[in-house]
């Protein structure tokens, strides 16, 4: 939980369990819920809001992958097949049944929970490895397969789903516009982190890290590990499920491309940048993944733009034509080095700087 | 009958260069513990290397030796840079460096050569079709396995006959020991690299020639992992096994199941297949077995 300041005292244990405990807290919260519910749809321009969207739909995917590897230690390499079947499930129970979006959300994110407990079985006779197989094969056998193959056709549809403008809506509010998907985003992604937070301090997110830490320990000492390995491959897939259902309202359609293997390790390669086992990470490191190609695209576009650099360096329109490449590239360079060099991630940096100036100035 | 003979026969040829690819990721596992998940990149690259060269007018034989050069110096720069510094490191760091490498060959890959398909132009191997009875095999599967029957022969008698093979063979085995009697263990994981990038190489040419060569020959390098889990992660006549076993399962799938499906049922029966093993026999069929609490 962190440490006080010199002089702050509780008296009752509900003071004790606050999440924010001292004014300072307070006020620094609140500054960060006025940015995002207020300054940023308010102020900032339509570029901006869809690059906020892509952030929070990548914290909303990554929730889930950090939780399976960085609390309960089960390494899932597959976790854009549950954001798939969330998406799926969400987008056909609105197009076939007609079922509002909030409760089609819901079920989905329930299905793919489902879905990734039965992925998640093999977890109690194999571990390590062998269960990185696993769930890999998930994402090909329910992506490539399951969806591509079979789900796709229901309603001959084509291979995409296009989901009609003004289909999704909450009640009377319309969802058509980057804003409003910006808002519905900002307020998942707050009941993702808060509910995934107050987990992780209950009982069930105690067992979780008992079990990452060291699972022989944990089973003597009475935590049943197969059904807590379960429950967190099921809250996991919740996550992604809800995550994929999101993210419909966002894309005009559905179709397996979006959730491809490449975006199952990205997710990995986002916890991992952003430091595994702490939710700052998940949000650093999705921040970092986002915000760092849009700036190297910035950069390249800048550079082809004055003749010199373009002399200077004749393959940059190449770069600029074939960005996703570039990124693809810059992706797996900046995974490798991370690991290499800072294996503990930006959430680690960051709670240094903090200490730095908790303590200043005798921080040494 | 026919049909099943015929399945058979060509899963075998295709198998065999599973299992050269298969070959290369479990000396890696062997000798260095390291998970590789960029195999189906290490494939691309050497494919790729070698239709460039042989577009130069190389002739096929020498751009196909050149490749094995320039893949063991890829193999001995990629362990020194990325791998070597992972060394002791939990396996999660070390799989994701791998992963953190596939991402990065994919993109410089699709950057230098694209993503459209290309074929070797004019053709390696003679088209006509040999015939067996009424089985017909197409020359460029029976080179292929011919190509890579000779590598595996090649790199089996590397591990029983040199002085390097033994020594890797004994890391493998116990690296303390080994390093105790004067092994150089870290030679011994950049050759291991090194002759996995070569052996990716071959297959990947080899699968090249057979349907022409675009990104998707990765995800064939991917088939090695259901073939590795098959024979026994740490079992070299595992992943040979296991990855002429892979094939034929594919071929056989492909034939006898996807009348029921809408189609790719070839792509995903290894990876059903793998989930299966890995439910009820984990270490396949020679790996070691560890015997662990879960």
């Amino acid at each position: 939980m962190g440490y006080r300041p010199c002089g702050v005292y509780h008296q009752y244990y509900s003071q004790d369990h606050a999440w924010w405990q001292t004014k300072f807290v307070w006020g620094k919260m609140t500054l960060l819920f006025i940015t995002i519910f207020y300054l940023i749809p308010q102020f900032a321009g339509m570029y901006l809001i869809s690059v906020a969207n892509v952030v929070g739909y990548t914290i909303l995917a990554a929730m889930g992958v950090q939780l399976l590897i960085g609390y309960c230690g089960q390494i899932t390499l597959g976790h854009a097949a549950f954001l798939a079947v969330g998406a799926y499930t969400c987008t056909l129970l609105m197009l076939q049944l007609h079922i509002p979006f909030l409760i089609a959300m819901i079920i989905g994110g329930l299905v793919g929970g489902l879905w990734c407990v039965l992925f998640g079985l093999p977890s109690a006779r194999v571990k390590g490895f062998y269960l990185i197989m696993t769930t890999m094969a998930a994402q090909f056998i329910t992506v490539e397969f399951f969806i591509t193959q079979y789900i796709s056709q229901i309603g001959g549809r084509g291979v995409a789903f296009s989901i009609p403008p003004g289909t999704i809506k909450i009640g009377p509010w319309v969802i058509k516009t980057d804003r409003d998907v910006y808002y519905l985003m900002v307020i998942l992604v707050v009941l993702c982190t808060l509910a995934m937070a107050n987990l992780l301090r209950s009982k069930v997110g105690r067992a979780w890290i008992a079990i990452r830490d060291n699972d022989i320990a944990a089973e003597t000492m009475g935590v049943n590990i197969v059904l807590y390995k379960l429950l967190a491959f099921f809250v996991a897939g919740f996550f992604g499920g809800i995550a994929g259902a999101f993210w419909i309202t966002s894309l005009a359609a559905v179709s397996p491309e979006h959730f491809h293997f490449g975006w199952s390790l990205w997710l990995v390669g986002v916890i991992l940048i952003g430091g595994v086992g702490s939710i700052y990470g998940t949000i650093f490191g999705s921040l970092f993944m986002t915000l760092i190609p849009e700036g190297l695209k910035f950069l390249i576009f800048f550079l082809t733009q004055s003749p010199f650099f373009v002399n200077l360096m004749p393959f940059l329109p190449h770069l600029l034509e074939k960005f996703l490449y570039v990124k693809e590239a810059a992706f797996g360079l900046a995974i490798a080095f991370f690991l290499i060099y800072e294996p503990n991630g930006l959430s680690y940096r960051w709670w240094q700087i903090k200490n730095y100036f908790n303590l200043w100035p005798f921080s040494y | 009958m026919e049909l099943f003979l015929q399945l058979l026969i060509t899963g075998i040829l295709v198998g065999s260069i599973y299992a050269l690819v298969a070959l290369g990721w479990t000396l890696i596992y062997k000798c260095s513990g390291v998970l590789n998940l960029a195999m189906g990149e290490l494939t691309l690259i050497g494919a790729y290397v070698c239709l460039t060269l042989y577009h130069w007018h190389i002739p096929f034989i020498l751009a196909l030796l050149i490749t094995l050069a320039i893949g063991f110096a890829l193999g001995i720069l990629t362990e020194v840079v990325f791998l070597r510094p992972m060394v002791g490191e939990p396996v999660l760091s070390v799989i994701m460096v791998t992963v953190g490498l596939s991402f990065f060959f994919k993109g410089m890959v699709e950057l230098i050569w694209g993503t459209d398909t290309v074929v070797f132009s004019p053709p390696v191997f003679p088209i006509e079709p040999i015939f067996l009875g009424k089985i017909v095999i197409g020359q460029v599967y029976l080179w292929a396995f011919i190509a890579s029957i000779i590598l595996l022969l090649a790199f089996v008698s590397f591990f029983k006959y040199t002085k390097w093979g033994l020594s890797m063979q004994a890391t493998a085995d116990d690296e303390m020991a080994a390093l105790s009697l004067g092994v150089n263990a870290k030679v011994v994981y950049a050759l291991a690299w090194a002759i996995a990038f070569m052996a990716a190489g071959v297959g990947g040419t080899l699968l090249g020639n057979i349907n022409g060569l675009n990104i998707s020959v990765g995800y064939l390098g991917l088939l090695v992992l259901p073939a590795v889990v098959l024979g026994g992660l740490n079992s070299v006549p595992g992943a040979i096994v296991g990855g002429l076993v892979i094939g034929v399962i594919q071929n056989l799938a492909d034939g006898y199941l996807s009348r029921y499906t809408p189609g790719g049922v070839k792509d995903v029966f290894p990876f059903f297949v793998m989930v299966i093993i890995l439910l009820f026999k984990p270490y396949g069929l020679w790996g070691w077995i560890r015997i662990e609490r879960v």
